[in-house]
This record gives C-alpha cells, structure tokens and sequence, in this order.
C-alpha cells in the first residue's frame, strides 16, 4: 500500500464538493416548499441520494485497496457481464419515462447502462493497449474496438434511452483519437456533429463550418482525398438534416428541434421545457433567490428539476455565483484528470482516464447545454450532481478506478 | 518512445482545450443568462409565477316592486383541460373524481384536442361542488387540468318572466368593440331588463395578483396597489307585481298575444306578458343548444316580445283618444248625435255592427258605433285636420317611441301626411285611404303596451307618463335611488272632455258585450274592447280598461292574437287581473275559468 499522500486528493475534494452541492440542490427541489406538489417517492430522493453518497465513498476507499492490475485481467469478463445485464434489461427491465432502462432484483437494481459505460471503457482500452504496438491506426483494430463500444450502444438504442446511446457514441472518436488516429482524421470523424448541430440553427451555418473544417482538416493532414471526402460528408450532413426536419422526422421530434431554435415559437408546448430553464437560470441573477427560494423551483415551474434541470435549480436558487462554482469544479475536474492521464507511463490507463473524462464531460456538456438552451433537450444527469443512484454510484466507481490507477502508477508498469 | 510521449502531451493538451474551451462558452451562456440579461429573465420569472385574475363582479339583483327577490345568481363550476399539458394515464383518476366514466372523460378531452391542442377548453360545466373541491385538492396530480367558477342566473319566481328579465349571451364582437370592460367570454344582456340595465347590473371587475404554480394552482394572494376589489352590480327594484305577474302569466298560457298592467299615475309596469313565454332557467349558464335552437325555429316565436314589439291595429280601443281629438279639433262636441243606420256611407259603406240608431258621444264609445266615428275621421280628413289628428294622436303615446326600459319596443304607426305621401305617393291618396283609421285600423298600429300607455293617459286625467320597469336601483354605496320618470299633463285635454270619454267607457263595462265578465260591482271598471282585423286570418282581441273608475290605480291591456272578439278574448282576461290586484283575490271563479278554458270563436267580420 503506498502513501496516502498519493492519492489525488484534489479529485477527492472535488468530488466532495460537487455531491455537496448536488445534495443541497436536490433537497431544494424535493423537500422544499415545491414538496406540496411532489409525490412522496420523489421526496425521498434526497435520502436515497445520501445514502448513495455513503455507499460511493465507502466504494471510493475500498477500491483503492485492488490491484490496477485486476482491472485488465477482468475487464473483458466485466463486458460481457454488462452485456447480459443490458440484454436482460430489454427483456425483462422496467420502463421509466419512456426507457426500457432499469433493471432489479428485489429492492437492488439500477440503470444497467450506468454499468455497462465504464464496462465497455474497460474493455476497449483492454483491447486497444493489450499488446504492444498495436494502435488505431491499425484498421482492423480500430474497427474492432469501434464494435466493442457499438455493441452496447445498439443495445441502449434498444432501451429507448437516445442520450445515454449519445454518449457511447461520443466514445468513439475520443478513444480513436487517444489510440493514435491522426488529428485531421479524429477532426473528420466529429465533424459531422458539429456541422449537424450547426445546421439545426440554420443550415447556412452548417455550410460555413463544413467549409472552415475541410480546410482545417486539409491543413493539418495535407491529404487531398480526406479533404475531399470531408466536404462531401459536411454537405451530405447539412442536407440531411434539412431532409430530416423537413421531410422525416415525426411532428413531435420536429417541435423539440423548433423548440430548441425558437422556444418561443410554442412556449405551452415543446418550448416549455427550455423557457422555464432559461427563466430559472436567468432570474437567479448575479447571487440567486437564495436557498429554497427560487420560484421557479419551488412552484415546479422546472420539469425533472432534481435530475436533467438541476443546473437550473443551483442557478436560480444560487444565481451566477453557484453556477459559476460548478462550473469551475468541472474544469478543474476535466483538466486534473487529462493530467492524471498524461503523468502515466500505462497505456491502458491512459486511456480509460481518457474516456471517463470523456463521459463525465459529454454528461456534463449535454446537461448544462440543455438547461440553458444551448442544445436542444437531450435528457442526462449532471455527474456527481444530479440525482440517481445507479448513475451516481458508477460514476464515483469510474473515478475510484482513475484514481487506483493513479495511486499505483509506478508499480502499474508498462511492461507486464 | 520520445514521438508517442510528445503526441500524449499534444493529445492532452487538445482535449484540455476542448473541453475548457466548452466549459467556457457555458460559463458565458450562464453570464449571458444570468447577469446581462437578468432583468429579462428576473421578470419573465416573476410573471410566469404571478397570474393577473380578474373577480367577476357579482351581478346586480332584480326584485319586483315589493322587495321580493325575482332574479339572483347561483355558481356554477367547470373543469377545464389544456390537451398539450394533459397526461393521458391521468384518465382514470379524472373520471373517478367526477364520477363519469373513463370513456366519456377520453371523448370530452378528444374533441377539446380537435378544437386546439393549446388552448384551454371547458369539458365539464355545473359539476357538483364536491367533485370540484375534490379536483382542485388533486390538481397537482393532473398536469393540464384547470378549474373554473363562473356564476349563471337564477329565477326563483314561480313565473317566467321572460320577455321582462331577458336572457343573457357570450358577448359578441361588436360587443367588445363598443364596451372595452368586457372581456372574452364575458356574457352579457342580450333581451329585456339584462340588456338594457347591462351597466348597471354589471358592476366593474376587480382585479388581483395570485401566485400561481406550474399546476396554475393558486399559492397565495399578492397585495399590490394594482389590485382592486370587484364593484358589485347594482340591484333593479322593478315596478313588477310578482303575484299579478304570476296570474298573468296563468291567464295568458295556452294563448298568442301580449298583456301589459300599468299604473296609470306613474307609468309603472305592474305586469308584462307576451305569449307564449320562453324558459329563462335552460338559456342560463352553459347553453342548452337544442333548446335553444327548438324556440328559435318555433313557428310561435316565443322570443318575441308581443308585449312591446307586436304592431297591430289597435281596433275600438283607440276611440276613447280620438274622441278626445275630435272635441278638441272642435268637430264634435259631447252632444253630437249621429245616426248609424248599419253602415257609414262616404263612396261606398263602411259597415256599423253597433245597433241601429242615435248616437251621441258618450253611447258611441259605450256601443263602439262604427258610424260616430267615420263621421268624425271624414271631417278630419276633408277638413284638413290629419296632421294634427296624427300629431295628438301622437300625445298619447301612439306612433312614437315608446321610452319604455326594455327593448326592441315597436314604434308603431300613427300616419301623418308625409306617412301617407311615402306610402301612397304624393297626392296618390284619399279620404277612402284614411276612413278605416277613424275606427283604428288601416295603417294604424301599437303595441298593448302602447295602448295601456294611451288608456292611462285617460285615467290619468291627461297626463303623459313614461312606462317603465324599474323603480329604483339599489347599491351599498349610494344607497336606494329612485329612476326620475318624466310625467307631464298635455295642455289640449280638458278635464270635461275626459269625463265624458271615461263615461263612455265606463258604460262598456256597464252596459256592453263584454259586461258578463268585466262588470264587476266590487271594482267599478272602465274599459274599450277593440278587434283588430286580421287579413292573415282570426281577426285579434283587443281590451284595454283601467280600475277603480274614480281613482284609477291600474291599466290593463290586453292584445289575444286570433282571439275573436275583444270582449270574449281579452276582457276576461283584464278582468280577472284587475279584481285580483284591486281586491286582492279571485272570487269571480267563472271568468277564471272561462279564461283558463278559453276556445277562441270567429267574428262576423271572418264569417262574412
């Protein structure tokens, strides 16, 4: 056992700090005076999520006391083990607005997607670092490790849960990029999103960043074919999108689009959802209504305001000074752990800091992004923050995991 | 192993970026959001949780002239759904709090969404109070559901009233246009005393300031210097006798026609009935559509006013007034005799049911001598005299507008020369054109409500009154305050020529076809039976009197469209009402009876 002093106590405060925060913001939402119009299975969430605090730190600790090694040696049993529990969740699993997500026995179950991220983490890096010299830029390994990661995001598809399928999805370019595919090409692979997301807004904005990225692509790889095949795909993705809002998409799935565009185009319906978000944020001002306070929380103005809206119940309640605490704590989350990343010699433990970074910043990103209109609404929790046992008990098990990695990062040796 | 390193350290670096970057345009979208536009979204937050409520004025009462309570308001709830925030699962619970079952509530809530997806519709309307306070405990359960208190008309006589009170309607858009207190939804007075008492009745709306939830669930009342207190609608005291009303009304049921009693010292009206009447109660609240589309395809239109609106020739029942004109014009005097031998002749006969003989004023108006009464209407003409015929005529309230408080009050028609020059053409008209109207008909027409104005300038003594309904409006402020009627004497009428027209009149009751039933020796009535001709088919009664004979203190006129005889038709009718009022109680059983049984018999006139 090494030094306590090891250990990378910043990311340990952090953590604190935001379950702190969070557990304030999910009292608010639930036992303050909005409690009148709540359910009494939504106001205990505050107690379950304590309980879910203490169960992650006692995890947090004993984690540290397994061998890195363990991870690697289990990683491949731990994805298979997921995959049974996501197939077995699609057959048999309970359906919580609208995802076929949770799966119990008895009293115990949970998100078995929530697992299956840090599963399928594992697996993939396991697979992209077992040997020497084997990278993405491999074709065969590349495209076998895309199917380890495509294989849980059909499954999740499956369970009707589109933001958690996103964030799988996200994986891939991050972890391609990590495992040696040259820049210009990662670039290639994101820049449908960004020209797509562009092109929501309007699609002549989509055009110029289709544009803008083949030349940087161009500049970065100086190869002719990729540019080409760059400004092929960035105006096949802006008129697919076109396609889609004006030809294929179902009305409803339109009027989230429009909403997110123009929310007061239809402020009783689809726009609902992100006026009040803007609002809550919005009026928090500079120093916020105070605690248990903000009307818009308090006479459940916010939908969901203790798991996909809590940004908007810290903003209101807190004003710019909690929002900007938070956002802080996830900068310094986000740059810690790439650090941690970059001052280890092991590939494979490179790679999974990476790609929880990743999906701690994609949950982090679409969260705060749907809440203050920034994205259209895609509902996922705020790590750390938001309430959600499963969620917030596998997220501190991917952090456990960094910072074991991290612990033992001179005896974790590169060769084995 | 220096080239993979050297990439790691770039790799980091463009990932911190990236993601710090993005952490960035959040933080400034949250800047954005919550310090420049602040005062943006701090009152957008406000608003959303403050409602701005309007409190509906309770409307004003009306009561009859006793201080009996005739109209009041009783709350009505509804339940309202905003199909785009409703859940669907929430079905049952709904049906189950109603009491209705779960299809009907689908169905309800189906064809709210057909009419708009966003607007808020009423599905359900004069609920129980129960299941409303159960709702309103539960609304917070029922995303899109709202709630609703309005308040509707309640009429606790045990009479109709229709054609007095009026219904009331949604305000349309020439409505809104003309009163910009009224709101969408608003129902106003549409027909009688709602309507024209509308602004008194209303009161003005207060408002206030509610915090609201997301559920629209009230939180708490806000004081703010913007809110106001409701001003409650003004009461009506009606110079309506609910229990002569009440009579009437039984007296006029399975007839066609209109009955208006009057105090002829004021103009107040005691009683008013066009028959037949309507049900105030099924147009009150929520529309009864069937039923309301059932009165206006009746082929009796019920919703229209005989009383007041009705234009008819008013028969005989005009004698007594143009006996008046005629001494004043100086034509006759008391003791002009004229011969009737059957028929008036001037170019062709004119016919003279009364018996063959002499008349002289007084027995002219008592027998209804057709012959007295062309005579006269001859001089008027070939003297000259029309327009001022018309134009005295006119002082009794005949061919102008009546300024009775209600509405849609005919005019009626008293012809003057230019009348005659529109209708006929310049010099396109005779002595012939006008004969007829000597006896009241012809062109001549009113309403029974203008005849119980003329007949109580009679008994009045000559003096011009306004018929009216209401007394006095009452509110906690002002008080109890009297509506200034206008009475004025008309100068021409002298007394002497009044005393020998009442005598004739009296004599109709004494010695006319209509003694059976009027000639009461309790209640010394005078009176004038009329029948108007009708070329569509049974000729109309007409009746008109007043009572006590020496100090009148009611008018009763009475029109029974296709009755026949006036004496038959409408006397009894009158007679009835005026023992009632007089003494206080029928004891007269078998002129009620015979009303209440009445079979209308065709006049000689019809069997010719």
């Amino acid at each position: 056992m090494n030094n306590v002093k090891e250990l990378n106590w910043s990311l340990i405060f952090i953590w604190f700090a935001l379950t702190t925060i969070g557990l304030i913001a999910i009292y608010s939402a639930t036992l303050g005076p909005v409690s009148e119009f709540l359910p009494s299975s939504i106001q205990i969430n505050f107690y379950k999520q304590a309980g879910f605090v203490v169960i992650s730190f006692i995890m947090v600790i004993g984690v540290q006391f397994i061998s890195p090694r363990t991870f690697i040696q289990l990683s491949y049993v731990f994805y298979l083990f997921g995959l049974i529990l996501m197939v077995l969740t699609l057959l048999y699993g309970k359906e919580i607005n609208g995802a076929r997500s949770w799966f119990g026995v008895g009293p115990f179950g949970g998100q078995s997607s929530e697992l299956m991220k840090i599963a399928t983490i594992l697996a993939a890096a396991n697979y992209l670092t077992s040997r020497r010299d084997i990278s993405a830029e491999n074709v065969r390994y590349a495209l076998t490790a895309v199917v380890i990661i495509l294989i849980p995001t059909v499954l999740v598809f499956l369970q009707n849960d589109l933001g958690t399928a996103l964030v799988f999805i996200a994986l891939i370019p991050v972890i391609l990029f990590w495992s040696g595919l040259p820049y210009g090409v990662s670039l290639f692979f994101i820049s449908p999103a960004i020209i797509g997301y562009l092109s929501v807004i309007g699609w002549h904005y989509g055009l110029i960043a289709a544009i803008i990225l083949t030349c940087v692509i161009f500049f970065i790889q100086r190869r002719v074919w990729l540019s080409i095949t760059s400004f092929v795909t960035g105006i096949l993705t802006v008129s697919g999108v076109q396609l889609a809002i004006t030809q294929l998409l179902q009305p409803h799935q339109i009027a989230r689009i429009a909403a997110f565009t123009n929310p007061s185009f239809d402020p009783t319906g689809a726009g609902w959802n992100v006026i009040q978000a803007t609002t809550a944020i919005g009026s928090g001002g500079l120093t916020g209504k105070g605690f248990m306070e903000g009307t818009q929380t308090q006479l459940k103005f916010l939908p969901e305001q203790w798991t996909d809206f809590i940004f908007c119940v810290i903003g209101e309640e807190f004003g710019f000074i909690g929002t900007g605490v938070i956002l802080l704590l996830f900068g310094f989350l986000f740059i810690r752990m790439l650090n941690m990343a970059g001052n280890h010699k092991h590939p494979f433990a490179q790679l999974v800091i990476v790609s929880v970074t990743a999906v701690y910043f994609i949950h982090f990103f679409i969260n705060v992004g749907s809440a203050t209109g920034l994205l259209p609404v895609i509902g996922l929790p705020l790590p750390f923050v938001s309430y959600g046992g499963s969620s917030f008990l596998m997220n501190s098990l991917m952090l456990a995991i960094c910072l074991n990695m991290d612990f033992y990062k001179r005896e974790f040796s590169i060769y084995r | 192993m220096n080239n993979p390193s050297n990439r790691t350290r770039t790799s980091i670096r463009v990932l911190q970026v990236i993601m710090i970057g993005l952490v960035l345009v959040v933080l400034g979208r949250v800047f954005f959001l919550q310090v420049i536009e602040y005062d943006t979204y701090e009152a957008m937050g406000e608003r959303n949780a403050l409602r701005q409520e309007y409190i509906d004025p309770a409307r004003g009462l009306i009561y009859d002239r006793h201080g009996v309570l005739l109209v009041d308001n009783e709350p009505i709830y509804s339940i309202t759904v905003t199909p785009s925030l409703f859940e669907r699962e929430q079905i049952t619970l709904l049906a189950e709090l109603l009491g209705v079952s779960d299809s009907l509530v689908t169905e309800k809530i189906n064809q709210a969404q057909q009419y708009s997806w966003y607007r808020t519709s009423i599905i359900f309307t004069e609920i129980s109070f129960e299941s409303f306070s159960n709702i309103q405990e539960r609304l917070w359960q029922l995303p899109g559901i709202g709630h609703q208190i309005e308040s509707k008309r309640r009429y606790v006589t045990d009479f109709s009233g229709s054609h007095i009170f009026g219904y009331l309607r949604e305000a349309n858009r020439e409505d809104y246009e003309r009163n910009d207190r009224l709101r969408l939804g608003d129902k106003i007075g549409k027909s009688g005393l709602e309507m024209i008492y509308e602004d008194t009745l209303r009161g003005v709306p207060g408002v206030q300031y509610l915090r609201v939830n997301a559920f629209g669930q009230t939180i708490e009342n806000i004081e703010s210097e913007m809110s106001t207190n409701p001003v409650q609608g003004k009461d009506i005291i009606t110079t309506i006798d609910a229990e002569l009303q009440s009579l009437a009304e039984e007296l006029m049921e399975g007839k066609q026609g209109g009955l208006v009693a009057m105090d002829p010292k004021t103009g107040a009206i005691l009683a008013l009935v066009s028959s037949p009447e309507y049900d105030l109660s099924r147009l009150s609240g929520r529309l009864d559509t069937d039923y309301w589309q059932a009165i206006n395809a009746d082929s009796t239109t019920p919703l229209y006013n005989r009383a007041i609106s009705n234009r008819q020739p008013p028969g005989s029942t005009v004698k007594p007034a143009l006996a008046l004109i005629g001494m004043e014009l100086g034509l006759i005097t008391p003791n002009t005799t004229v011969y009737n031998s059957g028929a008036y002749i001037r170019g062709r006969p004119y016919r003279d049911t009364a018996p063959i003989g002499n008349y002289d004023l007084r027995k002219a108006i008592t027998f209804s001598s057709n012959t007295f009464f062309f005579s006269l209407m001859d001089d008027v003409a070939t003297k000259g005299y029309l327009n001022d015929w018309s134009k005295m005529l006119k002082d009794f309230g005949l061919g102008v507008p009546s300024e009775v408080d209600l509405p849609y009050a005919s005019t009626g028609i008293v012809p003057d020369s230019a009348y005659m020059n529109t209708v006929f053409g310049e010099r396109g008209w005779g002595v012939g054109d006008l004969m007829s109207m000597g006896i009241g008909q012809g062109l001549l027409s009113a309403s029974p409500l203008q005849i119980a104005h003329m007949t109580s300038t009679i008994a009045n003594g000559g003096n011009r009154v306004q018929p009216h309904v209401v007394l006095a409006t009452r509110d906690p402020v002002s008080g109890l305050q009297r509506r200034k009627r206008f009475k004025s004497k008309i100068e021409w009428i002298d007394d002497s020529s009044i005393e020998i027209v009442k005598k004739g009149m009296r004599g109709v009751i004494v010695e006319g076809g209509s003694a059976y039933f009027t000639n009461n020796p309790e209640v010394p009535t005078a009176g004038k039976t009329g029948t108007a001709q009708n070329p569509h088919g049974r000729d109309h009664g007409w009746f008109t009197s007043f009572a006590p004979f020496d100090d009148p203190q009611i008018v009763v006129s009475v029109l029974i469209e296709n009755g026949g005889y006036g004496a038959v038709s409408a006397a009894p009718v009158a007679a009835v009402l005026i023992e009632k009022y007089i003494e206080g109680e029928i004891s007269r059983n078998f002129v009620y009876n015979y009303v209440m049984n009445f079979v209308s018999r065709p006049t000689d006139s019809e069997l010719e």
